[in-house]
């Protein structure tokens, strides 16, 4: 026992450590920088800058640590490289946990719901906003557990840079062992030595998961809670979070947080001199023979619609004829075979010339021309408060001071019936909440469209009406030029001027709302409306 | 080597402790000065015969875990020390170079060497042909192997011989003694006797530990190894018996070096003709036996 706490107290060994912490300092950081630009790479669009990515994980991750410790130190020489041990040993656990890193990075970028990314670029975010606001904060969270993991196995590997010479914790374990011939008493203090060391990592991966929790703010969560005897039931806890909050969702339409009072329904008289207005109206939207097919099948098969600025259109038919990808190919979040899109007049996704735009210009045109869209999916940015998802963009997007975004989010907020949740994180709101942000989200840049993709789709039947009801003032009170895709078939009579029926990416009839819902000409629309009259419970998740 | 008596006298007379404290300071200051003085005679002609390494420091390749020839002081872990060590510094003092030490395996001893990581390689390593091909050798002492066997012997393992077979023998990557066990495995089939089976190490201390252990039954190496591991487990291992091996232990240089080589040669002969070299191993406890004149090995 004193022959151990004499090594444990050893200058000698001690010194080791610092070398220790040297080598896998250069390993983590070379390897984190080395990581990044891999990570880059492989997710990158073009197809060979991702082979030699892959090439180069195959190569670093299929062999073994100490050959490319051996690599670094007596080969690189030959070739003129001639470097210190600790920087060989250093470039060689960099280049061994640059691939283990990558794939950390890939995963945590990839993990990121598809959904947000594509409300981000809804919004206008180019590549570089979204990663960086949107991506990488919520990637970083999740890869911390994995990024404290490879730190402590980096801490270990560094014990293999005792092949190539450097004086770290042990090889000069194996030196003194060697020369007293004290072999346990030397190889447990070592060892200890070395749990100390990845304790203390694991402390700053902990305390790091702490700072970025973001339940702390919402709800008090003590650092107490990740210790390892601590258990706290991470389901409960959005449930705790509505326990703080104000009661809501009690019967829509009478709930404190709803958009009082309920838009009133047009009369027949003004409902023909809404329709007289729009039709002096400029065209806000117009696709022309627009064609898109995955592999087989025609998504889109020669579609052609026009509305006008103030017109609300509501868009039916079953699933897959093509509603999504019609309001999808609308702001260019994806791109067609044929045809032709302008929304305000603009050939949204192209130059002057017909060529198209690299992914950065689309999304500052996007930014410009102003196409709201709201997912069925709701798809706000989780990591961020119902404030934030508002405001974030207006300062990332459209350049606006803090002070006045957080104007205009309180402002669209207050108008969608949620003040009182600002601050609420999205998985703390319910789905009829978190769309009616995503609606507010939306509308902060005052967009000259919104489309709506089966907004009360993916909603609990009970909270469907709170979501139609924000939707109908819209339409009634602020003169929104609207496209909706929907299931709702009485909604769509009460709000939109017009349907327009598709079936198998093309619109099999159109018309004034009224008219067609009532008396539908094409026998499969009247088939499909029957069908949906005769199912009057509304739409259940998809 | 007069300076290490002096040391001893220096740390004795402990009342004195300030002024002495100065002295070794000041000694400190002026070591290479009397080591000059120190080292024989004619190692001023060679300094100006070969000037190229004088004030230089080099750097020497060692696998220091073989006490008496290299291994850490166990008092300042910071100091090498051992029969080699004090080798090397002496040819050092001789031709005006300093030395800094590089610790790695034994088998990477000549890979270091051949990389330019390291100028000279002084670690008790036998010059053999096959290692030739990698480094010149400068040899300055004989080999006699030790047989370390678990205390009684229970295998009784007399030699390099028949009675290994069946047995399960620990070496260190890269030791001569490895090819000498191999080729026992077909005379022991001959003999209708099971193979004796090698565990391959990094270190004497690991092949030591696997004896302690019951996983191996013997490690031969260098007698003088052999008798310190004995010094160290009296009670838990012995000494089968010492065996002479035909190689000679040598410093290893880079083969492109040839002026390096004949520089270090000449320091080699000139510590032997002093009678330094005899004293160094009288010093560490070696067997004097283990002198020999410095010759040559090297092939192309």
């Amino acid at each position: 026992m004193s022959l151990f706490l004499h090594y444990l107290s050893l200058p000698y060994l001690l010194a080791g450590i610092e070398l220790t912490l040297e080598v896998t300092a250069l390993g983590l950081a070379g390897g984190l920088i080395l990581g990044l630009i891999l990570a880059w790479m492989q997710l990158s669009r073009f197809w060979w800058l991702s082979a030699i990515a892959r090439g180069y994980t195959v190569i670093f991750r299929g062999t073994p640590l100490i050959l490319q410790m051996v690599f670094a130190y007596d080969a690189l020489p030959h070739i003129g490289i001639k470097l210190p041990a600790v920087l060989a040993a250093g470039l060689a656990l960099a280049c061994n946990e640059a691939p283990f890193i990558a794939e950390m990075l890939r995963a945590g970028v990839l993990g990121v719901e598809r959904g947000q990314i594509a409300a981000g670029q809804a919004l206008g975010m180019t590549p570089a906003v979204l990663m960086r606001r949107v991506i990488a904060p919520q990637a970083i969270r999740t890869m911390i557990p994995a990024f404290g993991n490879e730190s402590v196995s980096a801490l270990k590997n560094s014990s293999l840079a005792s092949v190539i010479a450097v004086q770290e914790l042990t090889l000069r374990s194996t030196q003194l062992a060697s020369s007293t011939f004290d072999f346990f008493s030397i190889f447990f203090a070592s060892g200890l030595i070395y749990l100390v060391l990845t304790g203390a990592i694991s402390g700053i991966q902990l305390a790091l998961e702490w700072l970025l929790d973001l339940d702390r703010t919402s709800r008090e969560r003590k650092l107490a809670d990740y210790l390892p005897w601590r258990r706290v039931d991470l389901l409960t806890k959005p449930e705790l979070a509505e326990k703080n909050a104000p009661p809501i969702d009690v019967v829509a339409g009478l709930e404190p947080d709803s958009p009082a009072p309920p838009a009133r329904t047009l009369t027949p008289e003004e409902r023909a001199r809404r329709t007289a207005t729009i039709a002096r109206n400029n065209v806000a939207v117009e696709v022309k023979d627009l064609s898109k097919t995955y592999g087989q099948q025609n998504v889109l098969d020669g579609l052609n619609l026009t509305v006008r600025v103030g017109e609300v259109i509501a868009l039916l038919g079953p699933s897959g004829s093509g509603k999504s990808t019609l309001l999808r190919c609308i702001n260019h979040l994806e791109n067609w075979d044929a045809g032709t899109v302008r929304v305000g007049g603009r050939r949204l996704g192209f130059d002057d010339d017909g060529k198209p735009l690299s992914p950065r210009a689309i999304a500052n045109e996007r930014a410009n021309v102003g196409v709201g869209m709201v997912f069925q999916q709701f798809n706000l940015f989780s990591h961020l408060t119902a404030k934030e998802n508002v405001a974030g963009p207006l300062r990332w997007v459209h350049g606006m001071t803090r002070i006045d975004a957080d104007r205009r989010a309180r402002e669209l907020l207050d108008r969608v019936g949620l003040s009182h949740r600002a601050d609420a994180l999205p998985r703390h709101l319910s789905g009829g909440q978190q769309q009616r942000v995503a609606i507010a989200r939306a509308l902060a840049p005052n967009p000259s469209v919104l489309l709506l993709d089966e907004p009360t789709s993916a909603l609990d039947p009970e909270l469907v009406n709170e979501v139609l009801e924000v939707i109908r003032r819209l339409a009634v009170d602020d003169g929104l030029t609207m496209i909706i895709s929907t299931h709702q078939i009485r909604f769509a009579d009460e709000v939109a001027d017009r349907v327009a029926f598709l079936s198998g990416g093309r619109i099999l009839e159109e018309g004034p709302a009224h008219e067609v819902l009532s008396n539908p000409r094409n026998p499969v629309t009247a088939r499909f409306l029957s069908v949906m009259e005769a199912d009057k419970t509304p739409e259940p998740v998809r | 080597m007069q300076k290490w008596p002096c040391g001893e006298t220096r740390r004795a007379s402990l009342p004195w402790r300030r002024a002495i404290l100065g002295a070794i300071v000041a000694a400190g200051f002026l070591a290479p000065l009397s080591a000059q003085a120190a080292a024989p005679a004619p190692c001023a002609a060679l300094q100006e015969k070969y000037p190229d390494w004088k004030g230089k420091t080099l750097v020497n390749a060692i696998n220091p875990h073989t006490p008496g020839y290299e291994s850490i002081d166990p008092k300042d872990p910071s100091k090498y020390v051992g029969f080699d060590i004090d080798l090397g510094e002496m040819i050092g003092e001789c031709l005006g170079f300093k030395l800094t030490y590089k610790a790695v395996t034994f088998a990477a001893l000549l890979t270091t060497l051949a990389s330019g990581q390291a100028d000279i390689v002084i670690s008790d390593i036998y010059a053999t042909e096959e290692r030739a091909k990698a480094a010149d050798f400068i040899t300055y002492s004989k080999v006699f192997d030790g047989v370390l066997v678990a205390k009684g012997n229970p295998k009784g393992i007399n030699g390099i011989n028949l009675s290994l077979c069946g047995a399960a023998a620990a070496e260190n990557t890269g030791f001569v003694e490895v090819p000498l066990v191999q080729a026992l495995v077909p005379q022991c089939k001959a003999a209708g006797k099971p193979e004796p089976t090698l565990q391959l190490y990094d270190n004497n201390a690991n092949c030591i530990q696997a004896i302690l252990a019951g996983r191996a039954d013997t490690y031969i190496n260098d007698v003088n190894t052999v008798d310190n591991a004995v010094k160290a487990y009296p009670d838990k291992l012995e000494k089968a018996i010492a065996v002479t091996i035909p190689y000679s232990v040598g410093i290893a240089v880079p083969k492109d070096k040839p002026k390096f080589r004949e520089a270090v040669t000449a320091a080699l002969t000139e510590i032997y003709k002093s009678g330094d070299q005899l004293a160094l191993l009288k010093k560490w406890g070696l067997d004097p036996d283990n002198l020999k004149e410095p010759g040559l090995l090297t092939v192309n």
